[in-house]
C-alpha cells in the first residue's frame, strides 16, 4: 500500500476513536509526520499500525494512554528515533516535483497577467534569462524554507497543551507575506540585464500548462502525499 | 524505571523474535501472546519501536495487507538473519540463566534465612 492510501484510511478509521483517544492519537501523528526527513512510507505503515492498534484496544476498554503510556512525546520520540530515514532517491523526486509545479504555475500566472495587462495597454513580454532563474530560485528558496518553518512550529506544538491557534496562524501568515514581499522588492531591484528573448504569454501558457501536467504524472508515480499534512 | 522493565527492556528483542518465529503475526496480536506467556509488564505500546528497529536490522520483514472494510494489518515474518539472530539471543540466555538463576535464587535464600 502507498503512503497515499495510508493517508487517506487513516483519516477515515481516526473517526472511529472517542474524543479522547482521537486527540492523543493526533497529536502522536502529526508530530510523526512533520519529521520531514523520515521515510514517508514507513512513518505512514507505522502510524497505520498504531490506530489499528488502538481501535482494537478500544473495543477491549483501554485508552490511548494505557496502551502508549502517559508520555506521548518520549513515545513518539521513541518512535522516530527508530524510523528510517527518506531515501535520497525519493527526495529528489519529490522535490524535483515541487520546483516543475512551481515553475508551471509561474509561467501560468505570467501569460494571465500579461493577457489582462493586455487589454489596456501595450506590454513588453521581453525576458531577461539572469533575473527569471534568480527570482525562481528565490521563490524555491523561500517556500522550501517556509514548509521547514511551518512544519516545525506544528511540530513544536503537537503535545503543548497551551498552543495558542491563533498565534500560530498569525507566525505562518507573517512568514508568508513576508516572503511576498521580498519576492515583490527583489523583483523591483533586479535590474534586467544579460542575454534576453522575447517570450509571449501563448508560449508561456503552453509550456506552463505542459510542466504542471509533468509535475501532476510525478505525483501520480510517486508514493508521495505531498498535499496537506493532515 | 522499575528493576523488571529494565531487564526486559535487554531481552525483549529476543521475545519478540521468539513469537514472530512461531507464526507471522500482527502488532496487537504479539502484544496479547507476549502478555499470555506471562510478560503483562510490556505495555502494548512498546512494541512498535521494537519492530521498527528489528525491521532497520533486517531481522524481520513486515507486509501491510490491505483490506476493503476490515483493518489493515502489518504481518511480520522472520529474515534468515532473524532466525540466526534468534539462535544467537536464545543461546546466550542459556548461558546467563544458569548461573544468574543460580546466584539469585541462593540470594533469596539467605534473605529469608535474616
Amino acid at each position: 500500500m502507498r503512503a497515499s492510501e495510508l493517508i487517506e484510511q487513516n483519516n477515515q478509521k481516526r473517526e472511529f476513536l472517542t474524543e479522547e483517544n482521537e486527540k492523543y492519537y493526533s497529536n502522536l501523528m502529526i508530530y510523526i509526520r512533520t519529521r520531514l526527513s523520515l521515510s514517508e512510507q514507513q512513518s505512514e505503515e507505522v502510524l497505520m499500525e498504531m490506530l489499528e492498534h488502538l481501535i482494537e484496544g478500544q473495543h477491549d476498554g483501554k485508552t490511548a494512554r494505557d496502551i502508549f503510556g502517559n508520555d506521548p512525546k518520549g513515545y513518539a520520540d521513541e518512535i522516530i528515533s527508530q524510523l528510517p530515514p527518506e531515501e535520497k532517491r525519493d527526495l529528489v523526486k519529490f522535490f524535483g516535483q515541487i520546483t516543475i509545479n512551481l515553475i508551471g504555475w509561474f509561467l501560468v500566472m505570467r501569460s494571465i497577467v500579461i493577457l489582462l495587462i493586455g487589454l489596456t495597454q501595450e506590454v513588453d513580454t521581453t525576458e531577461y534569462i539572469l533575473p527569471s532563474i534568480i527570482l525562481v530560485a528565490l521563490i524555491l528558496l523561500l517556500v522550501t524554507l517556509g514548509v521547514k518553518v511551518i512544519f516545525a512550529l506544528i511540530n513544536r506544538s503537537a503535545f503543548d497543551e497551551n498552543t495558542n491557534e491563533k498565534m500560530q496562524m498569525i507566525k505562518a501568515g507573517l512568514y508568508g507575506a513576508g516572503g511576498f514581499l521580498v519576492i515583490i522588492v527583489a523583483s523591483y531591484f533586479i535590474k534586467d540585464f544579460g542575454p534576453s528573448f522575447e517570450f509571449p504569454w501563448t508560449v508561456s501558457l503552453g509550456i506552463g500548462a505542459i510542466l504542471l501536467l509533468i509535475s501532476w504524472l510525478m505525483k501520480k508515480s510517486l508514493s508521495y502525499n505531498p498535499s496537506a499534512p493532515y | 524505571m522499575t528493576i523488571r522493565s529494565q531487564l526486559l527492556k535487554g531481552i525483549l528483542d529476543g521475545c519478540v523474535l521468539a513469537v514472530i518465529e512461531k507464526e507471522t503475526v500482527y502488532g496487537y496480536e504479539l502484544s496479547r501472546k507476549l502478555q499470555e506467556v506471562g510478560l503483562a509488564d510490556v505495555s502494548e505500546g512498546t512494541i512498535y519501536p521494537v519492530l521498527l528497529r528489528l525491521q532497520k536490522n533486517k531481522l524481520i520483514i513486515g507486509k501491510m495487507i490491505p483490506s476493503e472494510s476490515g483493518p489493515n494489518r502489518k504481518y511480520y515474518s522472520l529474515t534468515e538473519s532473524g532466525k540466526n539472530a534468534l539462535n544467537i539471543i536464545s543461546e546466550e540466555w542459556n548461558q546467563l540463566s544458569v548461573p544468574i538463576n543460580a546466584l539469585l535464587l541462593k540470594g533469596e535464600d539467605s534473605n529469608e534465612s535474616k
